[in-house]
């Protein structure tokens, strides 16, 4: 516990901060969104060392939280998903001159949640992790198709689609070198794709080039953004008021929500609008330009980006692509997520959780003077913006494993993704396919090797059988239901 | 409709061929399963969802059936489109199709991007950064030399001072 205070190092300090501006920015900048821009700083971490390099990685994850509702405010273009919701009211906030109460509201939303996540994170996760000590193979395998099933329900268009993502994302991760037996599958006798596709490559290709391509399709003109002076951040008492219960809804919820995989800020966010409008004391003034419609969503989606630490810290596993780099961040640096974490690496784990606390006070006090600043970031033009992009994604992916045939993974995966957001299929299922493939795999195989090739050994333990079940309901289910649907 | 039966078509022949290169690797047997075996799930899989994909797509169109309030299901797509749908007037959307003009420079620049991978080996980094951000900056409509030259510049640079001098990144 005592290692918390690892993050008030100078050194961590500062990468938390360097984090929680870049996290912001990002936010703040529509179209690079947190994934694609931590696996492009992922190099510089790796310089940092665990600690200070997991913290500036974190910083970015939920930094990005905060700057995304300021362009949404100030110029009703969300910087993320996740801020979708809070163009609703927070645009028409802005326009009735209240665009300073709502950015204040905004960021103290966003700091209970994240401050109340963390300790819910702190007290969660190592029982998580405890609980998780008794895993074996067939839970783990349990836990993860549970995980990739219910994310293909969650991700949103259709789920076929998303569960078709997933499996391509499982196929590219069987390229390479298997994990048990160490044969080399897929590689077409290319040395580079021995050691497998570099997920920063993917990544990067996937988020970063397939994001420029898809800004030429469609440029978007810089934003004209309103200034607004320091006096007039301060909500009045009644704004302050009428925001506290739907920020508390919004954290419990947005943290419940977290825990669940899938883009689970972007869920929560729409989840607390969508209680706001049934519960809230002023639910007709929704949509009109209510404070509710800003304090709800802003903290579920920060609530979340806290809950979705907790699979990956305590059980290894990540259910959002932003999780996904930091797990492999976490691997690149020699340190395997998971319930040995607490016991191997404290130092690693406290230090990353203490540095949530530090880092939320950081961007409580950023975000409030500095918000005009930030706001302004959205108005750098494109069409310089984009290419420096494109090199920095090149250079990322390349230095992974300081490799050509890398950078030639990256434009493939870019001109992919570019095609697969033309035609409506999402990125995120396959790079979480991608990921937790190898585990998948892994488990699977050992499993049954356990067994001695009884396939019932998979479902012989009571948590495996109950991860198994509500894997096949949540896969059959919406599907009965879809059926149904055709037959009416 | 066309177009998502088409992908569902182009996804069932990945299925197909990725499962085809699978049978060199051998199955063994379920107490000791060999390499074969997560890839033979896995294609099989895939080839159903797509052929799924497509009797769907034939027999329903376009039409999605989903139990959720259309608000809810805005915001459970994906990131990107989301913003997107949001960002653009219905009417230019990517949706709007590939033949359509605003896809010639993405695919413009997508080619850059192949010639850049071939040509960091030989050119080095430097230059052909300098080179891509020059294009990429013009293709996006960038007016005039100067200024673009000049950002090249400072990113190509930056970038090579930052990764092959402090971190010791071997670049091309």
């Amino acid at each position: 516990m005592s290692e918390l205070f690892v993050a008030l190092t100078p050194a961590n300090l500062l990468a938390c901060f360097v984090g929680t501006v870049l996290g912001t920015i990002v936010g703040v900048l529509p179209g690079l969104g947190p994934a694609g821009a931590m696996a492009l700083v992922l190099p510089l971490t790796i310089k940092l060392g665990p600690t200070a390099g997991l913290i500036m990685l974190a910083g970015i994850y939920y930094g990005a939280m905060y700057g995304g509702s300021t362009t949404s405010i100030l110029v009703n273009v969300p910087g993320e998903a996740a801020s979708v919701v809070t163009t609703i009211d927070g645009y028409r906030l802005a326009r009735k001159g209240r665009a300073g109460a709502a950015l204040a509201v905004a960021a103290i939303a966003s700091f209970v949640a994240g401050t109340f996540s963390v300790v819910a994170l702190q007290l969660a996760a190592p029982l998580v992790a405890r609980a998780a000590l008794a895993f074996g193979p067939a839970e783990y395998f349990a836990f993860a198709l549970l995980g990739l099933v219910l994310l293909a329900n969650l991700t949103g268009g259709s789920r076929a689609k998303s569960l078709a993502m997933v499996l391509v994302g499982l196929m590219l991760s069987t390229v390479g070198m298997d994990p048990l037996g160490g044969t080399v599958r897929f590689t077409f006798d290319l040395a580079g794709a021995q050691a497998g596709l570099s997920f920063i490559a993917v990544t990067t290709g996937l988020f970063g080039v397939a994001e420029v391509l898809a800004s030429m399709a469609e440029p978007l003109a810089a934003a004209a953004v309103a200034r607004v002076k320091f006096r007039e951040l301060y909500p009045s008492r009644e704004e302050l008021r009428r925001s506290v219960p739907p920020m508390l809804r919004g954290t419990v919820l947005g943290f419940l929500v977290g825990l669940v995989p899938g883009p689970a800020a972007t869920i929560a966010s729409f989840v607390s609008y969508g209680v706001e409008k049934k519960v809230s004391k002023h639910r007709a003034e929704l949509g009109t330009g209510a404070i509710e419609g800003v304090a709800g969503p802003e903290a579920a989606n920060n609530a979340a980006a806290g809950g979705g630490m907790i699979p990956l810290l305590s059980l290894g596993l990540p259910f959002t692509p932003s999780t996904a780099v930091l797990l492999s961040g976490m691997l690149l640096m020699s340190v395997t997520p998971g319930p040995f974490l607490l016991r191997d690496h404290p130092g690693v784990f406290w230090g990353v959780i203490g540095s949530f606390y530090v880092g939320n006070v950081m961007l409580l006090l950023l975000n409030l003077p500095l918000v005009g600043l930030f706001a302004r970031v959205a108005t750098i033009p494109q069409q310089y913006l984009m290419p420096a992009v494109l090199v920095l994604c090149a250079v990322a992916a390349y230095s992974d494993n300081n490799n050509i045939f890398d950078v030639w993974v990256m434009t493939a995966a870019g001109i992919a993704g570019w095609a697969m957001r033309a035609l409506d299929w999402s990125p995120a299922p396959l790079v979480l396919g991608l990921v937790l493939g190898p585990v998948l795999e892994r488990s699977l195989l050992q499993a049954l090797t356990i067994a001695r090739g009884e396939v019932s050994g998979l479902w012989a333990s009571g948590p495996a059988l109950v991860m198994l079940a509500a894997a096949l309901i949540a896969f059959v289910v919406p599907g009965l239901a879809a059926l149904k649907g055709h037959a009416s | 409709m066309g177009r998502e039966r088409w992908s569902a078509v182009g996804l069932a022949l990945l299925a197909l061929g990725y499962l085809l290169a699978a049978r060199r690797y051998p199955l063994d047997t379920l107490a000791t399963p060999g390499p074969g075996v997560v890839p033979l799930l896995a294609g099989v899989a895939l080839l159903a969802v797509a052929i799924w994909l497509c009797v769907t797509s034939v027999r329903t169109g376009a039409t999605r059936v989903s139990g959720r309030p259309p608000s809810a299901r805005a915001g459970l797509a994906d990131p990107a489109t989301t913003i997107r749908a949001e960002l653009a007037d219905p009417a230019t959307t990517i949706r709007a199709g590939l033949a359509d003009p605003a896809t010639t420079k993405p695919a413009m620049l997508a080619v850059a991007l192949v010639l850049y991978a071939a040509l960091l080996p030989r050119l080095g980094f430097i230059v052909s950064s300098f080179a891509l951000i020059v294009l990429a900056a013009r293709l996006m409509g960038a007016r005039g030399w100067w200024r673009p030259a000049a950002l090249a510049l400072g990113v190509a640079g930056a970038g090579y001072w930052l990764f092959a001098r402090w971190l010791g990144v071997p670049l091309p």
